[in-house]
């Protein structure tokens, strides 16, 4: 006989997948409560860990430069992780991760969507590792209900949305008519960033919001959507704000395609293409998250705080989930931001919350 | 024993294919929803009314009309191709890598974007030959090309956009011809093309009739195989193609530059008479398609109607054009499922 009946394969499979599952939830209980009140790791024994979508954004791939630059400068490495901005696949590594000496295990982690965050703060506080995660996190869980998520870091998206709506207002000369490209409008990201703009349209009362239209943070999509608000609002536009830089490359190529020349554009998270075309003048200014800062700044608190040199009782509460600051980058500083590189003053450990720009509310 | 000419009543004979003769009712459901369409926005903006409008158009209708011609064949089969994203975004990074660009040294021009072509179309092969020898299912079979080639692009992409300086492919997003871009042409162009290979081709008939009734093709001693793994090539062709014309646009190789393309391509072939069934439609009636959906996107913004809402009308109008194209097919009382 060469095959198995139905109900046989299926209760064998069954059997595997409880097996699997009962074998992870005893590794994550087993280690509980590790090394939580520890905090005194030689500075050799501990292992530095970052964690992003994926190495094929330049920002992602950035970070974790900024990751191995850190380690450098205290005689580690980093293990580089990515998941492919798949959310199971990230909760699998973190597993693993979990499952292996955890004592001083320092994470900084990039969660694939708000949802994906608690899971992972609750393994690292059953299993004692230390914790800092970036961008992600639900509004109701609180960092300082746990002892070993040290940190949550993200920066403020109306404060990026009004930064390069002024931008563009004073490119235009402070008046006249500009079109918005929003992200997904579901996004916290979209929102934020367009309260923002509207922000600074109350600040500039004679610039003119012509029209808003979503390109879902789409290259592709921002191209088509630009070219039909080209033909309906035509010469009217003298400037597009985009919420993420992808659009603004969309825009900037449908301008050329429509032979203008004289719109003004501005996008955010300062990608390569956006930082060459605000060099060459044709893109007016975008706002940069400093990726390489990111991907040290988590591993230097959690480093700080696993070898004693910081305690999680003396961080203030208000430094636990806090704004980051963000750079405005426009033709005048485009060559500071080009090839990013980390200042080691920035990872000392009582310098790690300097940039805070405040708690999130 | 019974006798063998009576025939099973519950047994239901699907209706011959009746021989086409020019234009049917049939037939004439989407081009009217098109102009019904198109009557309305027209009549609700001024800007959706002009010259500079039209080309706007026909212009962004330019890639998705070329995904929807590769598209057709397969669906006129019978089956279904969700390879479009993975297909183009690896012609779409490999031609930005051929043709002069930012990346390397390379300058193949021409060479480069049929290079880009065929890798399309050896993807597309690849679809095919896993559906015929290994008897996967198409919905799946293209769901892991797709895959792959979003692999493959992806280590190509090896971190930095490439960027395109060639200027004949940059051009064709620029330079107009008759007031279309050239991009336009082309897709003018493969919609023909398409046409031709369908009516005129024994690959194009046999599509049909496979998707029309494959057993019969079969017992009647046709080889059907090797049909449709061509089919597939070709329709990985165009999806190539229609990859470098997005390079073409965003002068950039992008992993992502055929998002989307799949579902908007078959949501227009459906929209335009080609049906998931297989056996109907053709590639002008998706290039009708084409344009519904095109339409629909630019009518919704240029009469101002908030982004917001935009999704759920734009599903709505589909879903109400769909229903509308097929009503006069309805007496064939077809299972819906």
């Amino acid at each position: 006989m060469k095959s198995i009946s139905r109900p046989t394969a299926a209760a064998i499979g069954l059997t595997l997948a409880a097996a699997a599952l009962a074998g992870c939830s005893e590794e994550a209980g087993g280690t509980g409560g590790g090394g939580a009140e520890a905090g005194g790791c030689a500075p050799e024994d501990v292992v530095l860990v970052g964690q992003v979508r994926n190495e094929s954004n330049p920002y992602e791939a950035a970070w974790l430069d900024g990751g191995d630059a850190f380690a450098e400068q205290v005689g580690l490495s980093q293990d580089r992780l990515t998941y492919d901005g798949d959310s199971t696949k990230q909760q699998e590594q973190i597993t693993q991760l979990l499952a292996g000496d955890t004592e001083c295990l320092v994470m900084n982690i990039l969660p694939n969507g708000d949802s994906d965050t608690l899971p992972i703060v609750e393994g690292a506080q059953d299993a004692g590792a230390y914790l800092v995660t970036q961008w992600n996190k639900p509004a109701d869980v609180n960092v300082t209900d746990y002892s070993q998520w040290l940190s949550h870091i993200t920066y403020d998206g109306v404060t990026s949305g009004q930064q390069i709506g002024d931008a563009l207002a004073e490119a235009i000369g402070g008046s006249g008519g500009i079109i918005a490209l929003q992200g997904i409008l579901d996004t916290g990201a979209a929102k934020d960033r367009f309260a923002g703009l509207e922000a600074s349209l109350e600040e500039n009362p004679d610039v003119e919001l012509l029209d808003q239209q979503t390109a879902n943070f789409s290259r592709d999509e921002a191209l088509a959507v630009t070219k039909t608000l080209l033909t309906k609002h035509g010469d009217d536009i003298k400037g597009i704000w985009a919420a993420n830089d992808d659009m603004a490359l969309g825009a900037l190529a449908a301008l050329e395609q429509a032979g203008r020349d004289d719109v003004a554009v501005v996008g955010i998270d300062a990608v390569p293409d956006a930082l060459t075309a605000i060099g060459d003048g044709s893109m007016t200014a975008t706002v940069s998250s400093d990726g390489p800062w990111q991907g040290g700044i988590g591993l230097a608190i959690g480093y700080c705080v696993a070898t004693g040199e910081l305690s999680v009782d003396d961080i203030a509460d208000e430094d636990r989930a806090w704004f980051a600051e963000q750079f405005l980058i426009t033709g005048d500083n485009v060559g500071d931001f080009t090839s990013p590189e980390v200042d080691a003053a920035d990872f000392e450990c009582d310098n790690v919350f300097s940039r805070s720009q405040g708690a999130i509310s | 024993m019974t006798s063998p000419a009576k025939a099973d009543p519950d047994v239901v004979v699907p209706p011959r294919p009746r021989p086409r003769r020019g234009v049917s009712l049939l037939d004439a459901g989407p081009p009217i929803a098109l102009v019904v369409i198109f009557a309305v926005f027209a009549a609700l903006s001024s800007d959706f009314r002009t010259v500079g409008n039209l080309q706007n158009i026909m212009d962004a209708a330019a890639v998705l009309a070329v995904v929807a011609c590769g598209i057709t064949f397969v669906l006129m089969m019978g089956s279904i191709d969700l390879s479009v994203p993975g297909v183009m975004g690896a012609s779409a990074i490999a031609v930005a890598l051929l043709v002069a660009n930012n990346r390397n040294g390379n300058d193949w021009g021409l060479l480069g974007i049929l290079v880009a072509i065929l890798l399309g179309a050896g993807l597309g092969l690849l679809s095919g030959m896993a559906l015929v020898s290994l008897r996967v299912p198409s919905f799946m079979t293209t769901l892991g090309v797709s895959a792959v080639g979003l692999g493959v692009a992806t280590l190509m992409f090896a971190g930095v956009q490439p960027n395109i300086d060639d200027e004949m492919l940059h051009g064709w997003a620029v330079h107009r011809f008759l007031g279309l871009a050239y991009l336009t042409w082309i897709a003018v162009g493969c919609v023909l093309v398409g046409w031709l290979i369908q009516r005129y081709s024994r690959l194009g008939r046999y599509a049909y009739a496979i998707g029309g009734a494959e057993e019969v093709l079969a017992l009647s001693g046709v080889k059907v195989a090797p049909y449709k793994v061509a089919v597939f090539t070709l329709a990985g062709a165009f999806y190539g193609l229609a990859g470098v014309m997005v390079t073409s646009q965003l002068s950039a190789g992008l992993v992502q530059a055929g998002k989307g393309y799949d579902f908007a391509a078959i949501t227009a072939a459906v929209v335009g008479g080609t049906l998931l069934t297989g056996g109907r439609g053709g590639v002008l009636h998706s290039a009708v398609g084409v344009l519904l959906v095109t339409v629909l996107t630019n009518g919704l913004v240029q009469v101002g109607v908030s982004p917001y809402w935009q999704g759920g009308v734009q599903g709505l109008i589909v879903v109400a054009a769909v229903s509308a194209a097929v009503l006069p097919q309805r007496r064939r009382n077809q299972v819906t499922k």
